[in-house]
């Protein structure tokens, strides 16, 4: 009894909790579907039958198993959002440098980061594809411009968050621009940078499948579209989904995962007593 | 300095006027006609009720503020070569550590800055240490002390850079009383081994009493500087001097002069 | 001149220059647009990317076309946004309430906010086949339900941050009124709430714009400015596609400055 309490308060328990609750509801779902419907793995298969397809030796275009060609274009997919996503990381960390430096750069720059926060770029994808008429350097430019935002206003947001102590501080030591910007300045923005990169990578990725859905060739996205029109086995489709989702979520603990290798301060010690 | 005839006048403060300008373009004025002569090794309180312009003083002496009047001299310096020299630490309110920098670091921060090599900074950041006594917390992170242990490094901070002059602003007034008292004794503790000249900003009497050589009261509206009493009572101090009617009546008098205001 | 006028004009000078650089800055781009230094920049033709002036003319000359699909796209972005804000509020009630087990699901609700739209809109389409015999029906609903899971995440996480970060010692104070659960979610968490129900909509109202545009282009009946920015580019009609965005881009604007609007108004206590 005293075990199952203490199970009951514990995060982890209740975030497997509601995993195996979903699983549940998604099993009851497939079995009412596949009593009822004519093809029910169009619907809702059996988790079962999607494991099945995973592991499945058949090939299903002459060379490749399912998984095979679902892996090989996540990792197109994956590599030309990481391009993205570099950049875009890179320009925005750039800009709220300038930001922060320069007032002049800040006032004209921030209505406009304001507004391309408002502005559904992802619905621009296929007139950048018009203008570029190169579906990779598309994909970039959308999966850059997606990062690139969250970045630049966390990261001014980090730069403006410096104590005005810390300042005088330096001022104090007679410290110049440059040690005010590398001693002080740009270490106490990393935990903004990360939230930044929390909101962007997901997006990137996301960016980068919606890129591939434009055109024929390689990509995750390709494959859903194809997938979708019904000319390969509904269980791709399924993968596909699964492992869209799952490479969104990793996108976004990866970034936890590396902050918190980055930064151990942030790992709470035993605060000691007077 | 023409006038330093006192070759012993560590800062000197002539008629110092601050005012302030609001956004409605209205005049404040935070301080004025301050004149007082700071003695080499004094431990120096500027007391008085918020609003007075205490912590407005001490950022003039940092070379924080640059007064609308007045003149300034820190050991024979202007305030901002003083600045350049380092010849002064500062210690806030909030300790004002850096969270991914472990103790020892933080104390090395200056050190840092000031490019000296790295075995003398982790030397001195070492002696730092010992004089707070908290050496056995070198490769602690801030944020796994206590209040008292972080504003020790604060204050470890200030001494590394080897300053004549310490300069002090309320730096006690967010911790518990216990705690309080204990850092007290080794404030005083350390002033009596280094030898340094602290100016302490402080709104609360009893600590001024205890602490300082010499009491700066200042009063509101505008800020001036309204009494200077000396502290006479025996070194080394102890807790012990609070319970002394030596020390009441001190209170008392700085008390009486605080309420003249 | 006195000091005191001097320094208001430079109080003066600086709002006013945090508005002239920007709009000088835009008006720089509008003018190199207009006169073509843009497409030369972008190597790209007047066909692909039409002067600003052209894409206004023709969003004027389609404009009954434009606010049929215009319609059918805000439908599915204002209720997609009501349903998952509600649903949202209520996973946070529900895990305020539940503590322990609540707060499980808020942790899997937070991932849900790392999924793709681009996964979730094709699993909708399949989900609603059975909902109306009427292809645009199935396909609003579908739209409408993928905005909802969108909003949904972002809404919980910060409605339970506002339902719980409270004042140090409210609580207290109200358990000495001991007061029941509902009379503190009325008197405190509900009003403790509102300033985090704002930061999730500023979150929630530009990703449900974008939601609802990228699942129309998976969705069965070809409708809503999503669609029409695709299908217009498919066929190379570039000027359409471009007025098409020009509507997407107001949306997203409007929608945002009616909603600080909103939060003025309802916040107004909340700040000092």
């Amino acid at each position: 009894m005293s075990v199952l309490k203490r199970l009951s308060k514990s995060k982890y328990f209740n975030t497997v909790l509601w995993i195996v609750i979903l699983i549940i509801v998604w099993e009851i779902g497939a079995t009412v579907v596949a009593a009822t419907k004519r093809s029910p793995e169009n619907i809702l298969p059996h988790l079962s039958g999607i494991i099945e397809s995973v592991v499945s030796k058949d090939t299903i275009n002459g060379s490749q198993t399912a998984v095979q060609m679902v892996l090989e274009n996540a990792k197109a997919t994956i590599s030309r959002a990481l391009v993205g996503f570099g950049i875009g990381t890179a320009l925005g960390f750039v800009l709220a440098l300038f930001m922060s430096r320069f007032k002049t750069v800040e006032k004209i720059a921030f209505p406009y980061l304001m507004i391309i926060q408002m502005i559904p770029i992802l619905g621009m994808a296929p007139l950048i594809f018009a203008i570029t008429q190169d579906i990779s350097k598309s994909r970039i430019i959308i999966a850059a411009i997606l990062t690139f935002y969250p970045v630049a206003t966390n990261t001014l947001a980090g730069f403006k968050a410096v104590e005005k102590e810390k300042h005088e501080l330096m001022i104090s030591y007679a410290a110049s621009k440059f040690q005010l910007y590398t001693k002080t300045m740009i270490p106490s923005c990393i935990p903004y940078f990360f939230t930044g990169l929390k909101i962007s990578a997901p997006m990137a990725i996301t960016a980068s499948i919606l890129v591939d859905t434009l055109q024929g060739g390689i990509g995750l996205g390709c494959l859903l579209s194809q997938a979708l029109k019904g000319a390969m086995s509904r269980y791709v489709f399924w993968q596909i989904v699964f492992l869209s989702a799952f490479i969104g979520i990793f996108s976004f603990l990866l970034m936890g995962i590396i902050e918190y290798i980055l930064c151990p301060y942030k790992r709470k010690g035993n605060k000691q007593e007077e | 300095m023409a006038d330093m005839q006192n070759s012993n006048v560590e800062i000197m403060l002539k008629d110092i006027g601050m005012v302030y300008k609001t956004n409605d373009g209205h005049d404040v004025t935070a301080l004025t006609g301050v004149s007082l002569d700071i003695q080499k090794g004094e431990f120096i309180s500027l007391l008085g009720p918020s609003g007075c312009g205490k912590t407005t003083l001490l950022r003039i002496i940092a070379d924080l503020l640059q007064p609308t009047s007045g003149e300034i001299s820190i050991a024979g310096e202007s305030p901002r070569d003083a600045r350049l020299s380092k010849k002064y630490g500062i210690v806030f309110q909030s300790p004002v550590l850096y969270d991914w920098r472990t103790v020892k670091k933080n104390i090395m921060l200056p050190l840092e800055i000031m490019h000296i090599p790295k075995a003398e900074r982790e030397d001195r950041a070492m002696k730092m240490l010992d004089i707070v006594g908290l050496t056995e917390f070198a490769n602690h992170y801030p944020n796994q002390l206590s209040g008292g242990m972080q504003q020790r490094v604060g204050i470890a901070r200030a001494l590394a850079i080897q300053p004549q002059i310490l300069l002090m602003d309320e730096p006690f007034s967010a911790l518990d009383e216990f705690t309080k008292e204990k850092l007290h004794e080794d404030l005083l503790r350390i002033w009596a081994k280094t030898n340094k000249t602290i100016i302490f900003v402080t709104h609360n009497i009893q600590e001024a009493v205890f602490l300082s050589s010499r009491i700066c009261v200042l009063s509101p509206h505008p800020g001036r500087l309204s009494a200077v009493i000396d502290v006479d009572l025996p070194r080394p101090r102890t807790m012990d001097i609070k319970d002394t009617p030596e020390f009441t009546a001190y209170v008392a008098k700085v008390r009486n002069s605080c309420e003249g205001i | 001149m006195s000091e005191k006028a001097l320094k208001r004009k430079k109080i003066d000078f600086n709002s006013v220059s945090s508005v002239l650089y920007p709009v000088l800055f835009g008006i720089l781009i509008f003018v190199l647009w207009e006169c073509g230094v843009l497409n030369t920049v972008l190597k790209t033709d007047t066909n692909i990317l039409p002067a600003p002036t052209r894409i206004a003319g023709i969003m004027s000359e389609n404009s009954s076309k434009i606010s049929e699909n215009l319609s059918a796209t805000m439908t599915v972005i204002i209720w997609g946004l009501i349903a998952g804000s509600f649903l949202g509020y209520m996973a946070a009630v529900f895990a305020t309430r539940f503590p322990n087990f609540g707060k499980g699901a808020l942790t899997v609700l937070s991932v849900f906010n790392a999924i793709p739209i681009v996964a979730l809109a094709p699993v909708f389409n399949n989900w609603t086949k059975d909902v109306s015999s009427e292809a645009s029906v199935r396909s609003t609903v579908a739209k409408i339900l993928v905005v909802t899971v969108v909003c949904a995440a972002s809404m919980s996480i910060n409605a339970y941050r506002g339902l719980t970060e409270l004042k140090p010692f409210s609580l207290d104070l109200m358990k000495s009124y001991a007061a029941d659960n509902m009379t503190v979610f009325k008197k405190l968490r509900f009003h403790n709430s509102i300033p985090y129900i704002f930061t999730a909509l500023k979150v929630s109202v530009p990703s449900s714009v974008i939601t609802a545009l990228v699942s129309e282009y998976f969705a069965e009946y070809r409708m809503g400015i999503g669609r029409q920015i695709r299908d217009n580019i498919s066929i190379a009609q570039y000027s359409a596609g471009w007025a098409y965005i020009a509507v997407a881009c107001l949306i997203g604007i409007l929608m945002y400055i009616i909603l600080i609007i909103f939060e003025g108004i309802f916040t107004k206590r909340h700040r000092k």
